[in-house]
């Protein structure tokens, strides 16, 4: 008995944090617009600053978008904001998931979270699609596809997270946080770093950010093969295959 | 007489210098990414699609699809000798292929996946060139209706071949569908999806979601079980690689199925060699006289998937130089390929390009005869490779990526995002849902769209048109009878069975 009030206790323990993941979820694109509006405060990018994104975001949130399900029951049809539209569209539809979530027994994880994590791709399709023309008589306009087929991943998502909910299903896998990191962060450098600081650099560093992926790399080894893997890089890309591509540093050059 | 006309024309293309210089290299790399476990060929073709830039066209896709073919006899060899499948393509073949070698046969079984294999190309190049013309005809009577059933039956082939779940395949395709979207509509131009990032404005490289998902994510996946792979390489040196005469007469039968069992299942869009593989294996176990051999060392279990996978990646090229559209995630890139060259795929292809397509036809009979020659007498030189650790194969292989997407528009927003669609395909992986069938709903999205507005325009707004068409509708009811079968209980249990082969 014990034992088992114990299991759905920590059942429904883990039935809260999955809750309160979707509801970060439901969240993401307001928060990742704020944090990325901070960058104006610097002079980087465009857009709204982080003010403005905050305000407009909380109060289409708290307010503008009930005010404009009551509205529409008044028969007011006037133009949504887009942060309204993201709130109505992509943001409560995650809320009433997270809130059911917790009264649910989730049989399979893996199936219930992958179906709700691609029910908000699909949610937040379908809101990126709302600004473009739909049917224009019988011709398609340019949101009629992405909307047709969003609509119909937001069903198919729906249908994944049911049979987590009906069906016994493995649980979530393990994830390593060690891979995905270093091999990650080599992308980035890559990235970056190639306009600046060219291949032989870049390349090289990237090498050996990989390599720290892993915790089997032997240093000295990695530095030999990463010398000699960027020395033929630079050799085959530029020479032989034709694509041009900057060699050294930008300021060694100059 | 045409055939054969036509033929000796691309031989003529096939076996001039360069193409002959493309076709080797293609092989070999082939080869060494299907010896290579952690490289695979979607990968592989994604990297190099950017290389092919600087080459004449013909010489490009001969090169890309001896990869193809190339990486189906690598990887029996690592199958065999290690026990460890190079290519998802090769995993049934160790079943057998690393029990023989266990008892000392690992000559004759490389000899006989190399034979099986050698036979399977020359089957396949020779129904490529006989299908070839008369399917062309029949595409040409296609009109925007029947190219978008097709496609839908191409889609739901995608999804009944799938490993697992239909729900979660079919799931996946439309999400390849969503995200072709992004970027400019083709009719008016209007930004979609894009946010306002100029990089997105033309859409998501297919390059650079393909090396994501299968690239990125692949290489993060196997960091998972820590980079050492086990490997319990058979030591003893390989000696005698004739076949006896009763291992002859034991795996002609089992040959010619997985010939033709494999140019079946290459053909039907959604397939390739991956299930050809694995359905073969499965016939033979189910019609031999005494299935316990089996697992044990069977050389039927060696010849017929090695068979059924080469002619299978060889058939998978029929629907896309006839019909244009492809079959499967590596024709896809393929498509991707004759695209940079500024060639549209679709059955005008092969009276526009006859040098194009009659050269690939020959340069894949040559390639598979460059193959034997590669595969069997320098079979210790590719054993040798494998002792190369992970640890070192993947940084390379991340920065060869890198630099591979770089060079395809020299933007580094492409690394960025093909870094993301590696975290995607991570995802994904752990949550059990398929890429393959993504990539392939992303290459089908826009031909699909542009023919379904096309044919509603036609028809003045009336759905009926995929209906009333004939050959629209019988395309259409194949499909709607394929989705059907496939959730039926009696065929699923037959479906999983097939893909369960390779885990006991």
């Amino acid at each position: 008995m014990a034992d088992t009030m114990g299991h759905s206790a920590t059942a429904k323990r883990s039935n809260m944090s999955v809750a309160l993941g979707i509801f970060v979820l439901a969240l993401a694109p307001q928060i990742f617009e704020i944090i990325w509006s901070l960058g104006t405060i610097v002079g980087w990018g465009s857009g709204r600053g982080p003010a403005a994104a905050l305000i407009g975001h909380a109060s289409a949130l708290l307010a503008g978008a009930p005010g404009a399900v009551f509205g529409s029951f008044g028969g007011e049809a006037k133009k949504l904001s887009s942060d309204v539209l993201l709130a109505l569209i992509y943001s409560y539809p995650l809320f009433a998931v997270a809130i059911l979530t917790i009264f649910m027994t989730i049989k399979s994880p893996q199936d219930y979270i992958g179906g709700v994590v691609l029910m908000a791709v699909a949610l937040f399709a379908l809101w990126a699609s709302s600004d473009l023309q739909g049917m224009r008589g019988f011709s398609f306009g340019a949101g009629t596809a992405p909307r047709m087929f969003g609509g119909l991943m937001v069903a198919l998502s729906a249908g994944i997270a049911l049979t987590g909910l009906l069906q016994d299903g493995p649980g979530l896998s393990h994830y390593s946080w060690r891979g995905p990191l270093f091999v990650m962060a080599s992308i980035l450098f890559f990235a970056l770093a190639i306009r600046p600081l060219g291949l032989v650099v870049s390349a090289f560093a990237s090498f050996l950010i990989a390599a720290a992926g892993s915790h089997e790399t032997r240093w000295i080894e990695a530095v030999i093969v990463g010398a000699c893997l960027t020395a033929g890089c630079a050799i085959l890309f530029p020479y032989i295959l034709g694509l041009p591509m900057p060699m050294l540093p930008r300021f060694l050059m100059q | 007489m045409d055939l054969f006309a036509n033929l000796a024309h691309g031989f003529v293309v096939a076996l001039s210098p360069i193409n002959l210089l493309m076709c080797l290299i293609g092989a070999l790399v082939g080869t060494l990414v299907g010896v290579l476990p952690g490289i695979g060929t979607i990968a592989t073709v994604a990297m190099l699609l950017p290389i092919t830039f600087g080459l004449p066209p013909v010489g490009a896709l001969i090169m890309l699809a001896g990869i193809y073919y190339g990486a189906q006899y690598g990887g029996s060899t690592t199958s065999i000798l290690v026990n460890i499948p190079g290519e998802a393509t090769s995993v049934v073949t160790a079943l057998d292929g690393h029990q023989m070698a266990k008892q000392g046969r690992a000559g004759p079984a490389l000899a006989i996946a190399a034979i099986g294999s050698f036979f399977a190309g020359c089957v396949a190049t020779i129904l490529i060139a006989v299908l070839g013309a008369p399917l062309t005809k029949l595409a040409l009577a296609f009109g925007p209706a029947e190219y978008f059933s097709l496609m839908v039956l191409g889609l739901i082939f995608a999804v009944v071949l799938a490993k697992g779940s239909v729900l979660k395949a079919i799931a996946m395709i439309v999400l390849g569908l969503l995200l072709s979207m992004v970027g400019s509509d083709i009719e008016t131009g209007a930004s979609r999806m894009a946010f306002n990032i100029p990089e997105l404005a033309d859409g998501l490289g297919f390059a650079t979601v393909a090396m994501g998902v299968f690239g990125f994510a692949e290489i993060i996946r196997n960091l998972d079980h820590g980079a050492e792979l086990n490997r319990d390489l058979v030591q003893q040196k390989i000696t005698g690689l004739m076949p006896t005469k009763k291992d002859l007469i034991d795996s002609t039968p089992a040959i010619l199925r997985g010939t033709v069992l494999g140019s079946i299942l290459g053909i039907l869009p959604g397939g390739g060699a991956v299930i050809a593989s694995f359905a073969a294996y499965t016939l033979e176990k189910k019609i031999a006289k005494n299935p316990s051999r089996f697992g044990r060392g069977a050389i039927e279990g060696v010849a017929a998937p090695e068979s059924a996978n080469n002619a299978a990646a060889q058939t998978s090229f029929i629907p896309l130089l006839t019909l244009g559209i492809p079959p499967n995630a590596v024709m896809a890139l393929m498509v991707g390929a004759m695209t940079i060259h500024g060639i549209v795929p679709g059955p005008q292809v092969m009276q526009k390009q006859p040098d194009l397509v009659w050269g690939m036809i020959a340069s894949m009979w040559i390639g598979n005869l460059m193959l034997i020659i590669i595969n069997l007498p320098l079979v210790g030189i590719w054993v040798r490779l494998l002792r190369v650790p992970y640890r070192l194969m993947f940084p390379s292989i991340v920065i060869f990526c890198a630099i591979g997407i770089y060079s395809v528009n020299n933007a580094p927003v492409d690394v960025i995002l093909a870094g993301v669609f590696g975290l995607v395909g991570y995802w994904l992986i752990k949550h059990d849902f398929e890429p393959a069938p993504l990539l392939l709903g992303m290459v089908l999205g826009p031909l699909m769209e542009e023919n379904l507005r096309r044919a509603l325009l036609i028809s003045r707004g009336d759905w009926s048109v995929f209906v009333t068409r004939p050959l629209s509708a019988v395309l259409l009811a194949v499909a709607a009878a394929l989705l059907v079968l496939a959730v039926l209980p009696t065929l699923r249990a037959k479906r999983d069975e097939v893909f369960t082969e390779s885990e006991n």
